[in-house]
Formats: structure tokens, sequence, C-alpha cells
């Protein structure tokens, strides 16, 4: 009897799992403002975010070279990966103090607990080795992530949503991005 | 007469003959692209009427107005910076042949860097010209050197000391414009073209300005605009509008601290929002194989399209290629966007260009389709 009741028990426990897990595959949380958004890697594609962020009229302030100390007051950290080598060349700095920079933002925004979004909107032209470093470094920690499709063709940002247990939106463009940002801080 | 006479008499014979046959190929460089300006074409100056020294030398070249009498702003399109980057020089060929003026002006230089295309680069093996068929005749165009010719500014220097900056760079690259803004009027031949451009830019009182440039498949930055921090919004606006067209774009911006290309030096020397735009050449990339007219026009490269397949490439390369068609509908349709981002920004100063071929058009019917 007590054996039955453990394997009835067990089997419920299964299929409740189960059935969460379909019917809520990592719900995706809420975001609240104010709104940083930096880069990491130094794209341009931060200037699109902000665009992104002013078609879903959600208020954010943008510093692509934004700084542990740039988190005051702050709720959400969206973070806009890709790399640009014109881009760390507009910022005056190498790739290594751009990937500790990011690195610091990021650990300091854990500590806060701050959400963290994160966009990759470049499409290939922010992959490959010298993006996939920060891209990889911003996906990690994310608590959202929002991909343009053509930038997870290999499923790069499919595998660390998996793995990491990360709610992902993948939209076919840009402009998409905007529905699932208004979104993400609808009250 | 005896016999090694004979023989050293025909030596001097043949040799005559490929000299006059190499002399002819290497005159035929000198002689002008013929580009026929279209209705909307109001005034034809020349770029000496803004710095002297330039005229009567092969520096000197066509600047093309386009005036709709109408107040608005005014845009200038420089395609020839680098001439061995034919859909810039082709895209302002289309704009001076076929583009009407509505509001505002359009100032075009197709080939801004006219003595880059006398001559082409050493060990390239590129074609001397191409052609393509419009609806009356065959055309045929010159296909240049990245940089200025050598003659005109024999030799180059060892390090380049970019002026007024100082900034050093190879010395091959004293002869590339687009390292040589702002200029100086005594300066080598390439600075005083450089000169003249910002010399057109102020007098003119231009307010947006295209650079029209291409780029070799594996290099980071293709089928991307280019912008100075002060016209960054007006860039991702129309990234959105090429994006909803299914035209993807990437958007990089101009670096402070690197001198001399044009969206750096217009755009802090003068009230301009400056615009540099690339596509995607494959007779530029080192992967390339068979290099001739073919590969200009049509861009078909099995190396690209076998790099495409083991994920070598950051842009998708198939059967199709990059035809210069599409590499030309790129250009105008990423102008035509950033001319309405900036009018959004600036509604004050209105500036519509009619008659420009559609990106699916100039697809589908060809690019001689729009040339005369």
């Amino acid at each position: 009897m007590k054996r039955t009741s453990i394997l009835i028990i067990t089997a419920i426990s299964v299929l409740l799992i189960a059935a969460t897990t379909i019917l809520f595959p990592q719900s995706k949380p809420k975001f609240d403002q104010p709104v940083l958004i930096t880069s990491a890697g130094q794209s341009a594609d931060v200037t699109i975010a902000g665009m992104i962020f002013k078609r879903a009229n959600v208020q954010a302030k943008a510093i692509p070279l934004a700084k542990a100390a740039d988190l005051e007051g702050v709720k959400t950290l969206v973070v806009v990966a890709g790399f640009s080598s014109k881009g760390l060349g507009a910022a005056g700095i190498s790739r290594e103090q751009e990937l500790a920079r990011v690195q610091s933002i990021l650990q300091e925004a854990r500590e806060k607990k701050l959400k963290i979004m994160t966009l990759h909107i470049g499409g290939k032209a922010r992959r490959g080795n010298q993006s996939d470093d920060f891209n990889k470094m911003a996906a990690e920690v994310a608590s959202y992530l929002l991909v343009v499709k053509q930038g997870n063709e290999d499923q790069f940002f499919s595998k660390i949503a998996a793995e990491k247990k990360i709610p992902i939106d993948l939209v076919d463009k840009i402009v998409d991005a905007v529905q699932p940002v208004a979104k993400a801080f609808e009250k | 007469m005896e016999r090694h006479h004979i023989t050293a008499l025909c030596m001097l014979i043949v040799i005559a003959v490929v000299c006059t046959l190499a002399g002819r190929e290497f005159l035929k460089m000198y002689e002008p692209d013929e580009i026929i300006p279209g209705p909307g074409v109001t005034k034809v100056d020349n770029l000496s009427s803004y710095s002297g020294d330039l005229a009567g030398t092969i520096s000197d070249t066509k600047v093309y107005v386009l005036d709709s009498g109408k107040p608005g702003a005014t845009a200038l399109v420089l395609g020839g910076t680098h001439p061995n980057e034919p859909a810039g020089f082709m895209t302002a060929v289309v704009l001076t042949e076929h583009a009407f003026v509505r509001e505002g002006r359009v100032i075009v230089i197709p080939q801004v860097c006219s003595s880059g295309f006398t001559c082409t680069d050493p060990l390239e093996g590129y074609p001397q010209s191409y052609s393509i068929q419009t609806k009356s005749k065959i055309r045929s165009f010159r296909f240049g050197a990245r940089g200025s010719n050598p003659l005109t500014e024999w030799p180059d220097p060892l390090v380049f000391l970019q002026y007024p900056s100082g900034q050093q760079l190879s010395g091959n690259e004293v002869r590339n414009l687009n390292r040589s803004y702002p200029g100086r009027p005594d300066g080598t031949v390439t600075e005083r073209v450089a000169y003249a451009v910002m010399q057109l830019i102020e007098r003119e009182n231009v307010d947006i300005a295209f650079d029209l440039h291409e780029a070799a498949p594996e290099i980071p930055i293709i089928n991307a605009i280019v912008t100075h921090e002060k016209g960054k919004d007006a860039a991702a606006s129309a990234l959105f509008t090429l994006e909803s067209e299914n035209l993807q774009f990437a958007l990089e911006m101009s670096p402070p601290n690197f001198h001399g290309l044009s969206h750096r030096e217009w755009g802090d020397r003068s009230a301009v929002f400056p615009y540099l735009m690339e596509t995607s050449n494959p007779i530029q990339g080192r992967l390339r194989g068979v290099t001739n007219e073919a590969l200009v026009v049509q861009g078909i490269d099995r190396k690209y399209f076998e790099a495409a397949q083991i994920g070598s490439m950051r842009i998708t390369y198939d059967l199709e290629g990059e035809p210069l068609a599409r590499r030309v509908g790129r250009h105008l349709r990423g102008l035509q966007a950033l001319l309405g981002a900036y009018m959004e920004s600036t509604p004050e100063k209105r500036i519509v260009v009619d008659s420009v071929p559609e990106y699916e058009e100039i697809l589908a019917r060809g690019l001689g389709d729009f040339l005369h």
C-alpha cells in the first residue's frame, strides 16, 4: 500500500512538472522602469535598441559605455550584444577593456538583483568569433532574451536559453522587437 | 644582313607591336566614361570650380546639379571615391541620368577620384572596364584603382602623415581620398580633391551627404550604413524602414579618432549630416577566383559560394551572387531611406527625389534599363 502511494505521488509529480513545462515554458518576467540600455561589444545596435524602446513607449537611458555606478536607481538593465570594430574605435577602448567593462556591469547588476534583458538584433553581422564572447556573456545572465532570428540560425541563443532556462523570443525583424519589449514592461 | 641581325630586327618589330597594343590599352584608360545628363540635371560644373588648381588635370571631375528650383535641403552624392568599387559610381550615374528632384537640390559627383579611373591596382588582375547593355546600346565603363593614379603624385611616402591630424598610415594611403579629408589647397593631388569637396560642401550649404562604397564580402563592414554621431538617430530610423522592406543594413558609428574619413571630417568640420554606405563586392575579396568583367557585373564567384556553404561568411551568399544591379539597388534604396529619415528629423528642409528605381524594380529590369 505504502509502495503504491509513493508510486502514485511520484507519477503525479512527474506529470505536473511536465505539464508546467509545456504550458508555461520559462514564464517571462515583467520588467520595471527606470531602464538603462548599454552595449556589449560597442556596436551601433544600441542606437537601434533605443529606437525600439522609444517605439514601445518605454523610457530608457542609453549609455553605451555604462559602468557599474550608472546602475544607481535603475531597475532594468538592457544589454545590446554584438561586437563592432568601428564602435570600439569610436569608444576609444580595446576589446579586452570592453569585455572587462561588460563583465563588471553584469556582475554589479546581478548583485543588485536587477532584471537583465539581453537583445541581439544585429543578425549575422553581430555573430562570429569577435561577437560571440559578448553574446554569450550577455545571454547567460539574462532574465529574458530577445533575438532577431538571423543571428540564431545555428541555435546559439536558443541553446543558451534552454540550458540556463531563460525565456527567449525570436523575432523575424528588428521592428518586430517593439511589441515584445512593450509587453515586457506592461503593468 | 646577317642572320642574327634579322633575328634582332624581328624581335624589335614584335616588341614594337606589343608595346603599341599595350600602349593603346594604357591610353584607353584616359578616355572619359560617357555620362549622359538626364532631364533632372539643371547644371553641369567642374570640381575645379571649388579649388582652381585642379583645372585641366585628370583629377578634375564633373559635378552634376539636379535642382528642383524649390526651397529645401541640399544633398551631395559621391560615387567613385574608390574607383574599384563600381556600385558607388554606377549609383551616381543612375541618379545623374534618371533622377528628377521635386523639392530641394541634389549634387552628384560620379567620379570624385577621377584620376583613379585612369589605372587599375597592380597585381590584382582587374579588368580595365565592364559593359552594361542599355535599351539602346552597350555601354562600357572603366574599372579603376582604389586610390588616385600614382603618376599624379609619385612617389608614395613610406609613411603617410594624415593632414592635419598627423595620424600615421601606410604610404600608399596617401592616394586614398577617403583618408585625405579635409584636405588642403596646396597639398598632394588627393588632398586637393578632398579640399575641393569640403569647399563644395561649405559653399553649397550641403545638408546631407553620401559617400558610396563597396567592400569585400569577408570584411565585417558590408551592407552597412556608417554614420557620424550627429546622424545616428536618422540612420537608425532609416534602418527600420529598410528592414521593413527586407533590406538588412548594419549600423556602424564613425570612430572619432580615425581621421581623414568622409563621415568623420565632413561631420566634424561642417553642418552636413554625413553617411557612408557599403555593399558587398566579391571582386574586391581575397577569396575570389576568376577575376573578370563578369565578376564585376554578375558578382558570381564559386569560391565565395563554397565559403558561404561552410559557414565562413558573414553574409548570405548564394549562386545568384552579388550582382551590380543589386548593389546599386541597395545604395539607391538606402539613400532614399536616409533622405526620408532626414526629412522626418528636419521637416523644414525637404528633399524629394523622383524617378529613382526601386530595389525590386532594378533587380527585375536590370541596371541597363535605367541608363541611357
